[in-house]
């Protein structure tokens, strides 16, 4: 029962895409970015995005001359076995960190919003259990949930923030630079790595149907999910004002508490299923990434017995802390923080490495397009 | 092996289907109790506050019920406590059921609460609590909020949770009192560089008010005759840096929502005097249908702002018989009149606001915002300390619409041949 024969099309590709970050903008990663630039994260956003380009690109033109090899691979052919292992440990930590801080808000967000009485250790408990199934029934699944139900998930956000525009006022996003021009890059420096899946992405890009449109897609959704969070940090903006903003935990809970959709009142409870399922995707796509980064390091070929070890370590440490919203905030904070460089530097590196070895010169690459 | 299998799998999806009706947080309908309305009074005692209850009962009204019960459409229930947040279990020695805050409507304060440096920190657990919204109406009232909940007997909308959403949102269309909500004070509190409009009520009448025009009054200024309610919606509670300061009267709201572009009025009949005859006052209605244009200049350190309103006005009545129809230059020197008087009663305002509240009511600071680059500019700006000194001039584009139903009156003197 090998599940990760099958590939996945472009379609697919820019759908996990699109679901892995976008619904960032639904928990706390908002809050984050207003915290420096108040008024001005829209522009952040957008700065974040063409930052993340230079990286992405480079990226794709390592892979380029690596087709069929996935990120540790890539990291273990450039870097040698050594410090190739060294690294891919520590990307393996960072992002399994990430995934705890992110379940962790998760889980938070649906315990303070929703299901108050519940205790937060059974909410966890059954968002991994679900996003483990997903991850272990294989990219391809994950891929096809990704694209059924994209339109379903994005036509329900895009209702939300269209009538949250028209509930809002548009003045409120001026004076247009926020804290000042200083501050704007300050937050986006410190908060690029909100697109460092693309990087971690590399691990499924041998599972595209053809590099081409591995290349194609990578960038179509970075344009994509820039656009999304920008327009969402817009709306934010304009109902509650910077001043409010920057104060709210998780400002698109608040917005759907906020709207009303002509005479429905309390719609909510509308949204979050759709946000449930996104968020479902979004960690069954995190679990399936750091599993076959694990089995790569450990050489190990099924890595879906690999799933279950991952997501309990996980739930086990998640539930740990006190007073998860803060510690977990300020913990999502610094991991941002720390893997920003790491996105912005390592890419580059790998490419000038993979250049100076001569890995562009066999005739396979086109290298000018 | 395949069974084994085929059975854990099977067992795994019974137990992720079977959670997902989210039993741990169940409640069924007839065990909640539905707070409509907050009541909020000062109490003697330091850091304490009085809490009223309104709690609505959904059996009454409803189709199943048929309308023969007899239970009451409401309860009341007030009680000393800390904050708003703790009280609910406080009530549960009273009231039989788990208080919800999910349908809540309406905070009402006490003006005395209101006016307190306290009322900021009460107010601020309505952000905590997860099932307060932020689209909740702040209704300010001239007497105890706990009066005013039990003196509050509308007689043909009982139940109380339509009562207030009409009553309030009938009065935002009129523009008699502020539209505005819980979200809007606290944006304008931590922002701020405006003043904030509260809801203003009251079910007390005044005894020897005489009302001067017909919209200058504040709730409970208005001489009804008949049978109704008590309960009166007028005007506006002025709130400075989260305390109220002052008030205005429903006119005054009106002309702010002129001024304001957050805030449309739907409705907005009013009287301008004849110029063809000073004994009487034409009705008309104005609309306004495009948003304000702003501009704003600073000449050595002062502020000066324009401010174009582009209203719509439909003349409803023609108490003089001019017979605009046929009447090109009348229908100028109306025009004309009316907007001299508008642009008056808009400059006296702001002229009020400037010198007696210092501060503006309606929103100015966030469309001047515009003509800044940063933040930190404008904060160090500081339009609050600004305003008060600052030059605003105000014109009113005028368009007509409609001149009634039939734009044609016959000649007076030919009626009194």
């Amino acid at each position: 029962m090998k599940q990760n024969e099958g590939k996945i099309g472009i379609k697919e590709y820019v759908a996990i895409i699109s679901l892995a970050i976008g619904t960032k903008l639904s928990d706390d990663t908002p809050t984050i970015i207003f915290e420096n630039a108040r008024n001005a994260g829209w522009i952040v956003v957008l700065l974040m995005g063409l930052m993340a380009f230079i990286p992405v690109i480079l990226l794709i033109k390592v892979f380029s001359a690596h087709k069929g090899k996935d990120l540790h691979e890539v990291i273990i052919h450039i870097f040698g076995r050594f410090f190739g292992t060294i690294i891919s440990i520590l990307l393996l930590v960072a992002g399994v960190a990430s995934i705890i801080a992110d379940t962790g808000i998760y889980v938070d967000i649906i315990g303070t919003m929703y299901f108050t009485k519940t205790p937060p250790s059974i909410i966890y408990v059954m968002l991994m259990l679900v996003c483990a199934y997903g991850a272990k029934r294989g990219i391809e699944q994950i891929g096809t949930v990704a694209w059924v139900l994209l339109p379903y998930l994005k036509i329900t956000l895009f209702i939300a923030i269209l009538v949250s525009l028209n509930a809002g006022h548009f003045d409120y996003i001026f004076p247009i630079l926020g804290e000042g021009s200083m501050e704007i890059l300050k937050a986006s420096a410190k908060n690029v790595s909100i697109f460092s899946d693309l990087f971690f992405i590399g691990l499924i890009a041998p599972l595209v149907t053809s590099f081409k449109d591995f290349k194609k897609g990578t960038l179509l959704g970075l344009v994509l999910v820039t656009l999304e969070i920008s327009l969402a940090m817009v709306t934010f903006v304009m109902i509650f004002d910077y001043t409010t903003a920057e104060m709210l935990s998780y400002p698109f809970h608040e917005t759907i508490r906020y709207i009303q959709i002509g005479f429905l009142q309390n719609v909510e409870t509308l949204f979050f299923p759709f946000w449930l399922v996104a968020t479902f995707i979004r960690f069954s796509f995190y679990l399936y990434i750091s599993a076959v980064l694990l089995a790569g390091i450990l050489k190990i070929n099924e890595f879906e017995y690999l799933i279950p070890l991952i997501t309990t370590l996980i739930i086990l440490i998640g539930i740990a802390p006190d007073s998860p919203s803060i510690v977990l905030f300020n913990m999502r904070q610094n991991l941002l923080m720390l893997i920003s460089p790491v996105f912005l530097f390592l890419p580059p590196l790998m490419w000038l490495i993979a250049k100076i070895r001569g890995d562009f010169k066999n005739g396979t690459v086109q290298e000018t397009n | 092996m395949g069974q084994f299998k085929k059975l854990t799998k099977i067992s795994i999806m019974t137990f992720i289907i079977l959670s997902l009706t989210g039993c741990w947080d169940k409640k069924e309908l007839d065990q909640k109790a539905y707070v409509i309305g907050i009541g909020l009074d000062t109490h003697e005692k330091e850091g304490k506050i009085k809490v009223t209850y309104l709690v609505a009962n959904p059996e009454v009204g409803s189709q199943q019920s048929g309308g023969g019960s007899t239970e009451s459409p409401e309860e009341i229930i007030s009680l000393v406590a800390d904050d708003f947040i703790s009280s609910r279990n406080t009530a549960n020695t009273v009231i039989s059921k788990e208080i919800s805050y999910d349908l809540l409507n309406v905070i009402i304060v006490s003006e005395e609460l209101a006016r307190k440096p306290d009322f900021i920190r009460v107010i601020y657990s309505a952000t905590k609590d997860r099932e307060i919204k932020r689209t909740t109406e702040l209704v300010i009232t001239k007497e105890r909020a706990e009066k005013f909940i039990l003196n509050n007997n509308p007689f043909l909308e009982t139940r109380p949770h339509k009562f207030f959403e009409f009553m309030i949102s009938r009065g935002e269309e009129t523009g008699m009192i502020p539209n505005t909500d819980l979200n809007g004070f606290f944006q304008v509190a931590e922002s701020d560089a405006d003043l904030f409009l509260g809801i203003y009520a009251s079910t007390e009448k005044e005894k020897d008010k005489d009302i001067a025009s017909d919209d200058d009054f504040m709730a409970g200024e208005v001489r009804f005759g008949g049978k109704t309610n008590d309960t009166q919606f007028s005007g506006s509670a002025v709130f400075k840096e989260g305390i109220m300061i002052g008030k205005i009267t429903g006119e005054e709201t009106r002309i702010s929502s002129l001024l304001d572009n957050t805030w449309e009025v739907a409705d907005f009949m009013t009287t301008f005097k004849d110029p063809f005859d000073e004994r009487y006052r034409i009705s008309a209605r104005v609309i306004k249908q495009r948003k304000n244009r702003y501009d704003f200049k600073q000449r050595n350190g002062k502020a000066i702002v324009d401010i174009r309103v582009p209203v719509y006005i439909e003349i409803l009545s023609d108490p003089s018989m001019v017979n605009y129809a046929k009447n090109k230059e009348k229908v100028d020197e109306l025009k004309k009149s009316m907007k001299k008087t508008m642009e008056e009663h808009l400059t006296q305002y702001i002229k009020y606001t400037q010198e007696e509240l210092k501060g503006d009511t309606f929103h100015l600071s966030v469309p001047i915002r515009k003509w800044f680059w940063t933040l930190q500019e404008f904060r160090d700006f500081d339009w609050m300390k600004s305003y008060p000194d600052a030059e605003i001039n105000v014109n009113v584009d005028i368009r007509f619409g409609e001149f009634g139903r039939q734009t044609k009156l016959p000649q007076l003197e030919e009626v009194r041949d």
